[in-house]
Parts: C-alpha cells; sequence; structure tokens
C-alpha cells in the first residue's frame, strides 16, 4: 500500500519540551494550514494590504489577506476601502491587473459592474431580454455588493480585517511597533520606489521564522558581515512584543566599528577580509534621515516585515499560496519629498535585499531547499535553544529568542 | 445651423416603447408621451450599447446592461447608477406625417 506524505499516524501534540522544540509536521500538515488561515488571517487580526502612495483618487491595486485577492480602492473624496476581488455573483475574480485607475471594476464573465465602494450598481439583463427570462423582481442589488472588509490607516499604510472583535489597529499594534511604524510611514507623505515579487517555495512560516532569526543572518548572508552592515559584535536589539505575535530587531549604526574586524568575525570563514566594495554608497548611512543612527526590521503579525536598511526602506508582504508555498512581495518607497541624491540612493540601495539583492545566499533559496526535507520527516523536530530556552529581549543576535515567542504565542492561539 | 433630418414616421412611435433611429450617423431614440414626442441620444455612456433595448417606465428608460436610467425627456442621467453623464437631447417636430429632430445637445 502506497504511504501517504502526510502520516496521520503522527501524534499531534506539542513536543514535551516546549518552545524549545518545534515539531516538523506543523511545516506541511494540511489541516494546520487551514486552521491557520482561519484562526490568524480571517480571524482575529490587521493584514496589510498596501500602502497610500499605491493608489491614486479613483485607482486601486490588488492585494491579498491569506489566500484571499482583494481589491484596495481609492475613492474620488480620498476614502480608502478593501473588498474581495471576487464577484459576488459566481466568484470570479474581477481585476487581474496590479494597479490602475477605474471609474467602476466589472467581472469579466457576465459584466455585473461595481463602484470603488464595492457596491454592485448593475447587471445586464436584469429585466431580461425580449421580455422572457432576467432576474427575479425582488432581486435587491443593494444586497449583493462586493465582500468588504473593515479598513484602518496609520501614517500611508492600510490595514484591513474580516473581524469585528480585533481591537484597534492602534491598540493591536502596541506602543513600540507604532513608534517604529510611525518612524517610517507617518512623519511625511510616502512615495512609492517599486517591487519586487518572488515565489517562495516552502511554508511560510519558515520565511517568518527566518526574518526573526538575526543568528542565521551573520553566516548565510556574508555579504552583510564582510562589509560591516550586520556587526556580530555592536549592539543588537532582539525584542518579542506583544506575547510574541509581533517583533523588532534594531541595532544601532557605529561607523567606529566598521572599520575594525571582530574576533567573532574572523570565525565566520565566509567572511572575505580581502574585498573592498567599490561604491560604499550602498553600505553606508550617506544621509541620516532619521537622525537616530537605528536600523533594523520589524514584523506585524501574520503579514509584514518592515524593514530599514540606511535609506532602503521596504515591506515584505508574505502571501499565502498553500501549505508549501508563499508569495513575498517586496514594496521599495520613500518619501514624496526626496531630493535627487536620496532617490538615487534609496534605489542603489535597495540591491541589498530582495530576490537578487546583495545579501549573497537568498532567504528564499535555502527555504525552498528545505521544505521537501522538512516535509520527507514530519514526525522530526527542530532545535530552537541559540540563546537559551527563554522568550524575553535579548541584546544580541546570537539568539533565537524571537522565534521560540512566536511558538508560545502560535501555541496558545492555535491550541497545541 | 439647425438641419433637420427625418427620423421616422409619427406612426412608429408609440406610447410606452422606444423607437430606435439614427440622425446622421448618431444612434438615437424616440419616446412618445400623449402628444409629444421626444429624442435623446441612444448609446450608453457607461458601456456601448443601446438604450433603447432596455426597461422603460414613468419617464426613464433604464440600460440594459447596468440599469442607468436617463429621462426621455432632457437626456438627463439618474445619478448614482453606473453611468454619470447625459446623454444627448434633440429637438423635435412633426410635419406632414414625419418625425425630423435637429442638432443634439446635452441638457
Amino acid at each position: 500500500m502506497p504511504q501517504s506524505k502526510q502520516d496521520k499516524n503522527i501524534e499531534r501534540s506539542w513536543p514535551k519540551e516546549g518552545v524549545i522544540r518545534v515539531p516538523a509536521w506543523i511545516y506541511s500538515d494540511p489541516d494546520i494550514y487551514a486552521r491557520e488561515l482561519e484562526t490568524f488571517h480571517y480571524g482575529d487580526t490587521w493584514n496589510y494590504v498596501g500602502l497610500d502612495c499605491e493608489i491614486e483618487p479613483g485607482g486601486y491595486k490588488r492585494s491579498w489577506v491569506g489566500e484571499r485577492p482583494v481589491l484596495v480602492t481609492r475613492t474620488e473624496d480620498g476614502e480608502i476601502h478593501v473588498m474581495e476581488n471576487r464577484c459576488a455573483h459566481r466568484g470570479a475574480m474581477l481585476c487581474w491587473k496590479n494597479s490602475g485607475k477605474a471609474k467602476d471594476i466589472t467581472c469579466p464573465y457576465h459584466h455585473w459592474a461595481y463602484n470603488l465602494g464595492g457596491d454592485l450598481m448593475g447587471l445586464p439583463f436584469l429585466r431580461g431580454a425580449g421580455g422572457k427570462g432576467g432576474m427575479p423582481r425582488d432581486f435587491d442589488k443593494s444586497k449583493h455588493g462586493l465582500t468588504k472588509l473593515r479598513v484602518a490607516r496609520r501614517g500611508g499604510s492600510i490595514w484591513a480585517t474580516y473581524s469585528d472583535d480585533v481591537p484597534p489597529l492602534d491598540d493591536y499594534l502596541g506602543p513600540e511597533i507604532l513608534e517604529r511604524l510611525d518612524r517610517l510611514v507617518s512623519r511625511r507623505p510616502l512615495r512609492l520606489v517599486g517591487y519586487s515579487r518572488q515565489i517562495v517555495d516552502s511554508n511560510w512560516k519558515l520565511y517568518w521564522e527566518n526574518s526573526r532569526d538575526p543568528y542565521h543572518a551573520t553566516l548565510m548572508h556574508p555579504f552583510l558581515s564582510t562589509f560591516g552592515i550586520l556587526r556580530t559584535d555592536g549592539d543588537y536589539d532582539s525584542v518579542p512584543l506583544q506575547e510574541g505575535r509581533h517583533e523588532y530587531t534594531f541595532s544601532r549604526y557605529n561607523p567606529e566599528l566598521r572599520n575594525s574586524t571582530s574576533e567573532a568575525s574572523r570565525q565566520i570563514k565566509s567572511i572575505r577580509s580581502d574585498l573592498e566594495m567599490r561604491d560604499k554608497e550602498v553600505v553606508n548611512s550617506v544621509v541620516d534621515e532619521f537622525q537616530d543612527g537605528m536600523m533594523g526590521a520589524f514584523q506585524v503579525f501574520p503579514t509584514i516585515l518592515v524593514q530599514q536598511y540606511f535609506n532602503c526602506l521596504v515591506i515584505r508582504h508574505i502571501i499565502l499560496k498553500g501549505p508549501g508555498k508563499h508569495e513575498l512581495t517586496w514594496t521599495y518607497f520613500g518619501y514624496a519629498d526626496d531630493d535627487e541624491q536620496v532617490r538615487e540612493l534609496r534605489l542603489k540601495q535597495s540591491n541589498l535585499v530582495g530576490p537578487a539583492g546583495f545579501v549573497s545566499l537568498e532567504d528564499s533559496e535555502m527555504l525552498a531547499l528545505m521544505q521537501p526535507v522538512v516535509e520527507s520527516r514530519p514526525d522530526a523536530e527542530q532545535v530552537i535553544e541559540m540563546g537559551g530556552h527563554g522568550t524575553e529581549a535579548q541584546s544580541t543576535m546570537m539568539t533565537e529568542n524571537l522565534i521560540r515567542a512566536f511558538y508560545d504565542f502560535y501555541r496558545r492561539e492555535m491550541g497545541l | 445651423m439647425n438641419e433637420w433630418v427625418r427620423v421616422a414616421s409619427v406612426d412608429e412611435v408609440v406610447e410606452g416603447e422606444a423607437f430606435a433611429s439614427e440622425r446622421k450617423g448618431e444612434a438615437i431614440a424616440l419616446y412618445r408621451e400623449g402628444d409629444d414626442i421626444y429624442a435623446i441620444g441612444d448609446v450608453c455612456p457607461h458601456e456601448t450599447v443601446r438604450l433603447s433595448e432596455g426597461w422603460l417606465e414613468n419617464g426613464l428608460i433604464e440600460c440594459p446592461l447596468h440599469q442607468s436610467c436617463f429621462e426621455i425627456r432632457t437626456g438627463k442621467v439618474i445619478e448614482g447608477g453606473a453611468a454619470y453623464e447625459d446623454v444627448a437631447c434633440y429637438e423635435v417636430k412633426v410635419e406632414g406625417g414625419s418625425v425630423y429632430v435637429g442638432e443634439g445637445r446635452r441638457p
């Protein structure tokens, strides 16, 4: 008898050691995946869907909440709406262009037409043709609009939820995330720089953990260590927030340290001390626009990682595509009042990250290699002990505290 | 100069029905209310379809595609539908059993 890939005989209970072990079946089990979508993306969370600079009045952009395609629109009065990109009639996708301007949204299948607020304006042959057919007289167009999501905005960022019970966005984010989000998206009007998009052939949580894992970055991304962007000996904060739901990592840029080689760095064999960067603008803080010398990243569960490397500002949006696949959209942004020099710097420094970034071996390549191996041994357990067993904040890159904090939160929410 | 063009015989335009016609290449429709005959543009400004194939009720012609409504007396669009532009309104005269319309204009 052929053995199924998903061995149902494996006990679906968390290892007794707690969050220092992660059972491999959570990366492939379709039931777990379905429950994650219901519990998280379609449950009591705020999902990032875009930036206001991506949509002009009378315009739209496509986005996703969980696996569901949505449209983010802006009516002429400036108001932002988020609705499912799914015709209320038969479920056809209404729009597959990433962004643009539109007077209305008309389904290609039977031409049902909606306004940018998602209300059904009309449908062909409501009264039939030649006196025959058509909708029943009591068909009420006002009851057949697109499924609308609740919307919240913070600075230039746009968020949506299916939940009526989720706390207001500001409370959901919490003061530490708000401070860091405002630093990047609320002080000046935003400007879209551009996008990268990539399909990652792994479970979304492998990527989620990866960006909570500073440990790998010094080793797997030797470019960053070689040119002094990541320092094993610098100040580095790994701080879990909201009971593990969100997190931030920040480092202080120290030009002094950049010119020395630490003992730890000497131990990393992938670091090449004989290489020098010809154009140092890519790896330096040329314009200290935030006046605080900080750079780093933060995660807002369950959708985004927001990152600032010098003048490169980017939001990584994780879009689920099944248990073993997700899409990563990188939205690079700047500010409407950026001068020529800063515009140039943002473009240049955007080469650091993304699917073809200078980071050396890219995360998604590693995760795509990892996924089938993880799937082949759903009964195995991952070891998450770097930095001890705790889930509290730490001031080092050599820790997996943020992964443990995430699974502490995850287990509670999923009842595992 | 207002040029009058013959578009129908007066018997063809009956109450409760749209009569589709053409004036120098422009699609128009004629409507009757008692002794009065009205002529308005017949292409929906939302999507290209003839309004005269739609639903006529209470002095309004309703587009067969998305139910935008227009006043048959003036061509004026009723706000809140898929279309947000008026259709043209034409001057009408009846002479010797024929219906003539002049230049169209927006209300």
